[in-house]
């Protein structure tokens, strides 16, 4: 599997993570009735995309910061990734052009409710985006390939912490395209959204 | 030169045709303090010779305002790694404290605010020669209340609060130097507020292009119009009429 400079990984995770909280800055201006409302039968508003970030967040980032607090690895000049890990994160991420390939159907506890607030779970999504900038931080004094941490799914399944932190934040990429989707579809002119700002 | 210089977004010392580096400054990897890397870190000697042109800029820059002492000077030219990003990087996002102050050697930055209720207003551009960073935020270590993002490939020195710090409490000197720098920043922030507040759009214009005639080649036009207040339909009409005046 392939070996990386690990300052430059993180570099590259925490910009793809300033960049989601510019869009999501961009995201506060929309009418929040637009935000809540799902674009078409059967699928997510933005704001249920949000919360489904958020669900995976609650879970991933008090592992991380559990993992790092207890940590006493050095740090590691290059990290490699692990091949289940990179896996994932290959198969979240977004394609060019922003394709989105590898569409499955969300686990259980983590198929958010139609009735939720948009502002509420952008304002969870923004302080667990700022957590994560932090996380990274602290993530260059220690071995990212040495620290493991188990997954969602599978708990008996430990992912090298390096992974973790890409499979998140493609995810988080991943569902962004989806928002942009959702807006497109709604500015089209769907019935009910025509004269919507 | 003088005190106009330490205005940032406002520098008349940029020079038209400075010389671009050609190769650009290769990023070198943060190490933890508190560990030793593995990695070889042997500079190849190309990089050596373009970080001592980034410190002999430097140096020119500081001592134009406040000459240093030799050994306050090497005190200062030790703190800095060289850094490079592409273009729309975001450097800081508004929520973060920022750790870092960067100063530019090449390229254009922006500071732009983003609010649920206001359309995007950018603040503050930067480009050579001169600091970056969310000032505000690094000195206070406060939040920051807005984004910091390249607007075009930038490679810039960089430094961290750490360091400053502790440099401030090792040479007074220094501390003067920093205090200095940030009393001219706030002279240039609050003289942009009086125009602000009271110019129209065509002197805000006006001032603007004589005081950095080369901004309307570096910066999308979109983003000089929000630095200026004005609409981007009025910058527009003030490109076509001003311009030759």
């Amino acid at each position: 599997m392939k070996t990386v400079n690990s300052a430059t990984l993180i570099d590259r995770l925490q910009n793809d993570t300033r960049q989601i909280l510019v869009r999501l800055s961009h995201l506060r201006q929309v009418d929040p009735e637009i935000l809540a409302q799902p674009p078409a039968p059967g699928k997510w508003s933005v704001a249920q995309v949000i919360e489904h970030l958020n669900s995976y967040g609650r879970y991933y980032l008090p592992q991380l910061q559990k993992a790092l607090d207890q940590s006493d690895c050095p740090a590691n000049a290059t990290f490699k990734h692990g091949l289940l890990g990179n896996y994932f994160t290959q198969s979240m991420a977004p394609k060019a052009n922003n394709r989105i390939t590898h569409k499955m159907q969300a686990p259980k506890g983590h198929r958010p409710p139609v009735d939720i607030d948009s502002k509420t779970v952008m304002d969870e999504f923004e302080k667990q985006e700022l957590w994560l900038l932090e996380l990274l931080n602290r993530a260059r004094q220690t071995d990212i390939g040495k620290l493991r941490i188990p997954i969602t799914i599978a708990p008996f399944i430990k992912l090298k912490m390096g992974d973790v932190f890409g499979f998140l934040i493609a995810h988080h990429q991943r569902h962004f395209v989806q928002i942009d989707n959702a807006l497109v579809m709604q500015r089209a002119g769907a019935p009910g959204f025509a004269n919507k700002k | 030169m003088g005190y106009d210089t330490l205005r940032i977004g406002h520098s008349t010392r940029y020079e038209k045709g400075s010389r671009k580096s050609e190769v650009g400054c290769q990023k070198i990897p943060e190490t933890s303090n508190l560990c030793p890397s593995t990695s070889d870190f042997r500079l190849p000697f190309i990089i050596l010779m373009q970080m001592e042109t980034a410190l002999d800029t430097l140096k020119k820059f500081i001592f134009a305002v406040h000459p240093l002492q030799p050994e306050e000077w090497e005190a200062i030219a030790g703190i800095w790694q060289p850094v490079q990003y592409k273009r729309k990087t975001v450097l800081t996002a508004a929520g973060e404290t920022e750790r870092h102050l960067y100063f530019v050697l090449e390229g254009v930055q922006r500071a732009f605010y983003v609010d649920a209720h206001h359309p995007e207003a950018t603040l503050v551009f930067t480009y050579a020669p001169s600091f970056s960073g969310i000032i505000d935020s690094f000195l206070t270590q406060l939040p920051a209340r807005y984004f910091l993002e390249t607007l075009t490939t930038s490679n810039m020195l960089r430094t961290t609060y750490q360091q400053i710090q502790q440099l401030m409490t090792a040479h007074p000197n220094i501390q003067s130097w920093i205090l200095k720098v940030t009393s001219h920043a706030m002279r240039g922030v609050l003289e942009r507020q009086i125009e602000l507040l009271t110019y129209s759009a065509e002197e805000k214009f006006r001032v603007l292009l004589k005081r950095s005639p080369h901004v309307l080649q570096l910066i999308p036009h979109k983003y000089l119009a929000s630095y200026l207040g004005i609409d981007a339909s009025t910058f527009s009409k003030l490109l076509a009429t001003v311009r030759i005046g």
